[in-house]
């Protein structure tokens, strides 16, 4: 027999079982150095900020159900709904959920006390919520209406106060997305027990990894941006006014160096969360564990190539063929790890469990996402359908069908370890099918209005796509409904979920191998991890995830019912 | 048999580990914030090379640089400046490596002198900033120069406090030579390097690459 | 010990069957799909809008091919390796296959390789500069489009000149004209903010920078030549939309191609015809206004009910001249029109915060330079449009220059724009008065 190393101190957790020892609500709500507490005081911000954005975009499909401006009093209106519905997104809901998973999985993942720097980890978090409050202020002054691109002269010289707020939010919480990198980075480099080496670090790890170095190195790009505008803004520089010597392009250029490489930043973590869920859920080592790693930061270093094919309408011309090659090359890395996960699940005994089904999902809808990606890196078709439906359907299936199924993935995966509770099952695949669908009628149908001439970002448009829009709108409303169940699921679970133990999922990495949810240090004793993370499928994996279940005690879910 | 063998073996593991996990704490903890402080610097050295294509991007919509008609800044005060700040973050090392030696006196004049010498820098770089000429205020290359010197003396700024801040401290003795006692001390001197570097950049940017 | 480990994914004929027909429908799909294709684009009105199409073909079948590939092996995965109820086995302990990760890390390298040269090529095609551009009878013409706020502009300068020497310079608001086979080369200028001029039916599109004024802005190109349609009446039309976001009106900020069969029909229905009307304006000031104040943007900010416009930003003209006279104490109704065109930040229309663009005779737009005359045609227009006009409509023909003398202090050559008839009547008058007058003084220093 192998030397099967079970390390685990379960006996302290013994007598804590029958009842789930979860944080007091009111830890949440003040200053908390926990990285677990924190992770969840990301996670709810990030799920408020996710209504009010979902809801800003009911707002653009019922506006759009008629060519004519009927629901907003004028277009700026119209315009202030998906300025806001883009940042809220992008800054407030997806880069802080990944913080929320991020804070609180990768330390136990890594079998780690807490993060490398627990005050500056509470101090980004809290940046947030005043960000958000800036940025929501400008609808009491006039909204920032300039798209959440924000391009000048648009955002300089003819938008008002609102405009300015948003800078200063978009600021702050670039200033959060830093510093909770830098700590992400220390984290992962520095506070792994000595047997959790490099290579045996979870993916979710790597990602995380790759998304911080993105982070720090982009991010102070957009800070310098910011500054501009502001100067521009409020003291009257001519950064970007051509009528002082400044350019437009100026914007475009160090705007597009941070932003392009955000989009990886929201969608690298949910690629981590990928490798995880397949492998736990379909009993199977993830296929080609070191590409996979690789394959991350290989992602992380091109995608700093590739900003200029967002220009491609205003850049000079001889400078579109170098970015239009290397935004195509990035597709091969992507292209990687598409076809590792396929090799994961090929062969293994797939579990439909809510948080397997949205990994699938991922994977049939990011796939679209990176056909269309592909097609608009081909400049000659760009030209056609740059600024259209076309370009805003392939960000939802990427940011979308990507980043937000993932976070769904996520969200079933480890509600258990966060909470103690199982979600239901049942509820969590009434809540795909109709996000899947939902998702795909809303997104899909929005390539060919793009194709055929409707620009994104109007109000009106060519009667001649009413029908189209109004599928999307119809769609779109399910898809917003849809939102509803997994958030009725969340409370009910919380409440009255069954008791999940340890280990539900019978999992190899280190976040199941202490109770659910981990106490405070964490671990009760220092944790070795199993010298491959997804090394399902041997005798010495079985052992482990019964040591773990011995150690702490393991209810069957099924027969444990809710107390 | 193996079992229980394999247990002991954990077991004094487990003790050992609980005996050095103290030490360790002290020097992980000096282990992360150097990591850290190094991450720090090499991402927001980026914020200063954002400015820097900036200035280049700008430059491109005149046919000269500067400008027409601006005359180009004076070198003399500026590269003084720059001197000053060199030898202030020598100091601030040669301070450190007194302080790591034991010779808090000599740590004490030394970062004196480093504060006194980045103050003489900041006070010729706010000259420099309130005297730009009319001409060149009407170009960018007034703008871009009052935007990086801005941006790097705000910057100046904050961490030239730092550094008061642990000169306050130093005389109240707070800090000890032993690498985990002083970390607030080499801290404030590698974020002092920072604005040094920043500053070299920006020196060469604004001055010498036309 | 009854476990699987180290087993070997194993598939069964279900699965291989299902693999099949999966095979034969992605065919079939693909194939299927293309036929859509045309279906999914707007009509190919131009050269280059074949060329885009085909690549769009290629990646089309490509992508297709990627599509099914990944699609139809996680529906296979889905049902071949789910486990079976009461199954809580792992699956089989492999770690991966180095030959298979390097096969599909080198093949989507080659794939994206491929479709990177062919797009290059595509891209050479189209964007080469071409030789005879904007050609009208033999000659080649600067054509140019202005972005405001939210209207296109589009100005033909034809190289002829008035009889007065001005420069004959075609001014067709919204709409493009061409036709089959002309090579279109188009100069854009913004006035405001970024502009993205897209004609789908063309495949085209170009961004509008702002640039300095000074040195002439910013002007950027866009090419194409418009190709026959078979089956399409000529003239025909094709919509041109703004891309870029340039604030509330970005919608509605539409123009149209319009395509004629030929250079004979394009000179016959548009071309001479706009030179004749710039040569022969209406006698009648209120008419000539109306056609002045077309050739401004001022559709893209005002209601204008009787020439449909429909711009809200700025203040609505319905019944101005109902208003004019009570709107600053002391000025006429023609004063306080002239006023606000030339000099609009002079009085703010309470509700409407944004200052009008300048307008007059020195301003540095190009697309808004209006001559006293001009701006004496659209006053007398502005003046008609009320049900009591506060204008002094008895004498408009001279209470309106008078106005602009008060404010300007600008004369206006009244016989501006008449037809060649009226101003030779003008001009003989003219002559007789000042041959009287000669005489006169010979007589008295006689």
């Amino acid at each position: 027999m192998a030397t099967i190393a079970v390390p685990l101190g379960g006996q302290e957790a013994r007598q804590e079982i029958e009842t789930v020892r979860r944080p007091a609500l009111s830890e949440y709500l003040r200053w908390s150095v926990d990285h677990k507490i924190i992770g969840v005081q990301y996670g709810v911000t990030a799920l408020l900020f996710f209504i009010v954005g979902g809801a800003l975009a009911m707002g653009i499909r019922l506006e759009l159900w008629t060519p004519e401006l009927d629901l907003m009093v004028s277009g700026a209106a119209y315009n202030s709904l998906f300025t806001m519905h883009g940042t809220i997104m992008i800054f407030l809901f997806i880069i802080p959920m990944w913080a929320a998973y991020g804070n609180f999985v990768v330390p136990l993942q890594l079998g780690a006390k807490d993060m490398a720097f627990p005050w500056l980890n509470a101090f980004a978090f809290w940046l947030i919520p005043p960000a958000g409050v800036v940025m929501l202020l400008g609808y009491f002054v006039s909204p920032a209406e300039a798209g959440w691109t924000s391009y000048p002269p648009l955002s300089t010289l003819f938008s008002g106060d609102g405009q300015t707020l948003w800078a200063l939010g978009a600021h702050l919480l670039g200033l959060s997305s830093i510093l909770g990198s830098i700590n992400f980075i220390v984290t992962i480099l520095n506070m792994r027990p000595p047997e959790m080496t490099i290579w045996r670090m979870p993916l979710l790890c790597w990602a995380v990894l790759a998304t911080s170095i993105i982070a720090v190195m982009a991010t102070p790009f957009l800070a310098g941006a910011l500054t501009l505008l502001l100067l521009d803004r409020m003291t009257g520089t001519t950064f970007f006014d051509a009528a002082g010597g400044g350019d437009v392009l100026l914007w475009q250029n160090i705007f597009w160096f941070y932003s392009h490489p955000a989009v990886y930043i929201m969608v690298l973590p949910g690629m981590g969360v990928l490798s995880e869920v397949l492998a736990i859920h379909s009993r199977k080592p993830v296929f080609g564990y070191r590409m996979v790693g690789l394959s991350s930061m290989a992602i992380a270093i091109v995608g700093f190539t590739v900003w200029a094919h967002h220009m491609f309408t205003s850049l000079q011309p001889e400078l579109r063929i170098p970015f239009m090659i290397t935004t195509m090359i990035i597709a091969v890395p992507t292209g990687i790890k598409m076809f590792s996960w396929l090799g994961t699940i090929w062969g293994g005994k797939i579990r439909f469990t809510s948080a397997m089904l949205f990994a699938l999902g991922f994977m049939s809808m990011f796939v679209i996402g990176g056909i269309t990606g592909v097609m608009l890196a081909a400049l000659p078709f760009d030209i056609h359908v740059h600024d259209t439906y076309f370009v805003v359907s392939h960000f939802h299936f990427v940011l979308f069908g990507g980043s937000v199924f993932a976070i769904y993935a996520a969200l079933y995966h480890w509600f258990p370890k966060i909470t103690g509770r199982m979600m239901d099952e049942t509820l969590g695949r009434i809540h795909f099918v109709f996000t899947y669908f939902g998702f795909l009628i809303t997104f899909f149908p929005m390539h060919i209005v793009g194709m055929l001439g409707m620009p994104r970002r109007v109000a009106v448009y060519d009667p001649a796509f009413t029908d189209f829009n109004r599928l999307i709108s119809f769609a779109a409303f399910v898809l917003g409904f849809s939102t509803f169940i997994v958030l009725y699921n969340i409370v009910r679970s919380y409440f009255h979920g069954p008791i999940a133990g340890a280990n539900p999922w019978r999992a190899l990495t280190l976040e199941w191998a202490t109770t659910s949810p981990p106490p405070p240090t964490n671990f009760h004793e220092d944790p070795i991890p199993y010298e491959d993370p997804y090394g399902y499928g041997t005798e010495a994996a079985t052992a482990y995830i019964e040591a773990i279940d011995m150690a702490f005690d393991r209810r069957d879910p099924a027969s444990a019912g809710a107390d | 048999m193996e079992s229980v063998d394999l247990s002991m073996t954990s077991a004094i593991k487990r003790a050992e580990k609980q005996k050095i996990s103290d030490q360790r704490a002290a020097a992980l903890r000096l282990k992360n914030n150097r990591l850290g402080m190094n991450i720090f610097q090499l991402s927001w050295i980026m914020a200063f090379v954002a400015l820097i294509v900036v200035n280049w991007q700008l430059r491109f919509n005149y046919s000269q640089w500067p400008p027409a008609g601006v005359p180009p800044f004076d070198l003399f005060l500026p590269s003084a400046a720059t001197l000053a700040l060199l030898c202030s973050s020598v100091m601030v090392a040669q301070a450190l490596k007194a302080l790591r030696s034991g010779f808090a006196a000599a740590f004490l004049v030394k970062w004196r002198l480093a504060i006194g010498l980045g103050t003489l820098f900041m006070a010729i770089i706010v000259y420099e900033f309130l005297n730009v000429s009319d001409a060149a205020m009407a170009t960018q290359y007034g703008n871009t120069f009052r935007l990086m010197t801005g941006f790097h003396f705000v910057h100046a700024l904050a961490i030239l406090a730092i550094l008061c801040r642990v000169y306050q401290g130093a005389r109240l003795g707070k800090y000890a030579g032993a690498e985990q006692d002083s970390w607030a001390v080499e801290g404030a001197a590698k974020l002092w390097h920072f604005v040094s570097f920043a500053w070299m950049l920006f020196y060469a940017v604004l001055y010498w690459i036309r | 010990m009854a476990n699987n480990y180290g087993n070997r994914p194993s598939i069964s004929p279900t699965t291989i069957v299902v693999a099949a027909v999966f095979l034969l429908v992605s065919v079939v799909g693909i194939n299927w799909f293309t036929t859509f294709i045309p279906g999914i684009f707007p009509p190919q009105a131009s050269a280059e809008s074949k060329s885009v199409d085909e690549l769009f073909f290629i990646l089309m079948i490509v992508g297709g091919i990627v599509f099914f590939l990944i699609q139809g092996m996680l529906l296979i995965s889905v049902i071949a390796f789910r486990a079976r109820s009461g199954d809580t086995s792992d699956g089989p302990t492999h770690h991966g296959n180095m030959t298979l990760e390097i096969v599909w890390t080198i093949i989507p390298a080659l794939v994206v390789i491929f479709l990177a040269v062919i797009s290059f090529d595509v891209w050479n095609q189209n964007s080469a500069p071409k030789a005879n551009v904007n050609m009208v009878n033999g000659g080649s013409i600067p054509i140019n489009v202005i972005g405001a706020r939210y209207a296109w502009t589009h100005t033909y300068e034809t190289g002829r000149q008035t009889p007065d020497g001005d420069a004959i310079v075609i001014n067709s608001g919204a709409n493009l004209h061409t036709y089959i086979g002309q090579n279109v080369d188009l100069t854009l200028q913004t006035q405001d903010v970024i502009h993205s001029y897209w004609v789908p039916a063309m495949r085209v599109k170009q961004d509008l920078l702002p640039g300095d004024p000074l040195q002439g802005g910013r002007p950027t190109e866009l090419r194409f030549t418009p190709i026959r349609i078979e089956g399409v009446e000529y003239p025909a039309e094709y919509p041109i939309v703004c891309a870029e976001l340039c604030g509330d009106g970005h919608g509605r900020m539409r123009g149209a191609v319009i395509v004629y069969e030929d250079e004979a029909q394009f000179l016959e229905q548009f071309y001479e015809p706009a030179i004749h009307a710039i040569l022969n304006p209406p006698a009648d000031p209120v008419l000539r206004g109306e056609l002045d104040i077309q050739n401004y943007i001022c559709n893209s900010c005002h209601v204008l009910d009787s020439l449909g416009w429909t711009g809200a930003t700025g203040p609505p003209l319905n019944g101005i001249a109902d208003r004019a006279g009570e709107r600053v104490p002391g000025q006429s109704a023609e004063e306080y029109i002239a006023n606000s065109i030339w000099d609009s930040g002079a009085f703010r229309v309470p509700g409407y915060d944004q200052q009008m663009a300048a307008f007059g005779p020195n301003v540095v737009d190009a697309a808004n330079v209006m001559t006293p005359e001009q701006l004496y045609a659209i006053v007398a227009y502005l003046c008609t449009q009320g049900e009591a006009s506060d204008c002094d409509m008895e004498n408009g023909v001279t209470a309106i220059p008078d106005a602009i003398m008060t404010v300007f202090a600008m004369d206006v050559d009244i016989t501006f724009g008449m037809s060649d008839d009226a101003r030779m009547d003008e001009a003989a008058n003219a002559e007789d008065a000042e041959a009287a007058a000669e005489s006169n003084a010979e007589n008295d220093s006689a």
